[in-house]
């Protein structure tokens, strides 16, 4: 998932490009396997670079694989991003890919129903449209999550995330009835926490239409 | 009359035919929503339907081949693109400053209009 600057911002602040002198193999703040994280992303790389490519001489593979390779190891420390506290390090990509499909397909089905929602409110006769911002905090102790619940509400039509704050203070302007009340019932944020594997702390804010 | 066309791309034309009804329906919220915020769901995000049904018939006409495999990629980041470009400009809507219009300034322009006829 790419990050949107607003939580992209607030992570620079807290200074997550710092130079190691350890080596990133023996970091112990990484949740997870540093040697895995590396392989996966030299193979996803790769598959990449065959895709684009479409050859299979020797030559052009041994150049995908080393450029992919080198590619994944310096990109590697800029993609780690810790939590609050700096206490963990947690890989930007480290979600797991079954979990991964999972969440896709059901953000799929429900963008289909929310753009139908949608289309009909902006095409009906009477425009059928009650543009408001509503509010709700949602924390975790992996950045990465308040990331992709924003990404995924802003790709939802009908909500559109205008801002996240650092303490998990999110501010979604919601363009009908319809989609506020999807936004609050808690159901993303609740894929969003099982897609991370954390617990869901989430409460709907009061706050001015 | 002769139907001289495959039943693969009778399917991907209707995928198509189905993207450009959502393309439509973004355009006609763009012209007629009433302000900055609401208009960006019109603009960014109605069209990521659109953009899905398209797509998709492109790769049913083109069948399994690897510019498939590439159509599905460019389809994956304008999904991922997309949302961003959203949040930026509402986000620099929101943080200077700009009004959310709601239900209520209806009212109140109707009002107006209202005193005016008088």
């Amino acid at each position: 998932m790419v990050a949107p600057i607003a939580v992209a911002d607030n992570l620079f602040r807290r200074k997550v490009v710092t130079v190691e002198k350890q080596s990133v193999l023996h970091d112990k703040s990484i949740v997870g396997s540093p040697v895995v994280h590396l392989v996966g992303m030299a193979v996803v790389l790769f598959a990449f670079w065959m895709i684009l490519s479409g050859r299979t001489e020797v030559k052009f593979i041994v150049y995908g694989i080393l450029t992919s390779v080198v590619t994944s190891w310096i990109t590697y420390p800029l993609l780690l991003v810790p939590n609050k506290d700096g206490s963990k390090k947690f890989f930007v990509f480290g979600i797991s890919l079954p979990k991964l499909l999972k969440y896709s397909l059901w953000l799929l089905w429900q963008l289909v129903l929310a753009n139908i929602d949608v289309a009909k409110a902006t095409t009906s006769q009477e425009l059928d449209i009650d543009p408001k911002v509503v509010r709700f905090y949602f924390r975790s102790e992996n950045p990465m999550a308040a990331v992709v619940l924003a990404d995924s509400i802003t790709l939802t039509p009908g909500t559109v995330t205008i801002n996240v704050t650092d303490d998990g203070l999110f501010e979604i302007h919601a363009l009908t009835k319809g989609a506020a009340a999807g936004v609050l019932d808690g159901s993303m944020q609740e894929q969003v926490a099982k897609l991370f594997g954390e617990k869901l702390d989430f409460a709907v804010a009061e706050g001015e239409g | 009359m002769t139907f001289d066309f495959t039943a693969r791309e009778f399917l991907a034309a209707l995928f198509m035919l189905g993207g450009a009804i959502f393309f439509l329906a973004s355009a006609i919220g763009m012209m007629r929503l009433p302000d900055f915020y609401s208009r960006i769901h019109a603009s960014g995000n109605s069209e990521t339907l659109g953009c899905m049904l398209s797509f998709i018939g492109l790769m049913i006409y083109e069948g399994a081949t690897l510019t498939t495999v590439k159509m599905a990629l460019v389809f994956i980041i304008v999904f991922l693109a997309n949302p961003i470009g959203s949040h930026i400009l509402s986000k620099a809507a929101y943080k200077s400053g700009h009004k959310v219009w709601t239900l209520q300034d209806l009212k109140k322009e109707e009002d107006e209009d209202a005193d005016l006829h008088h």
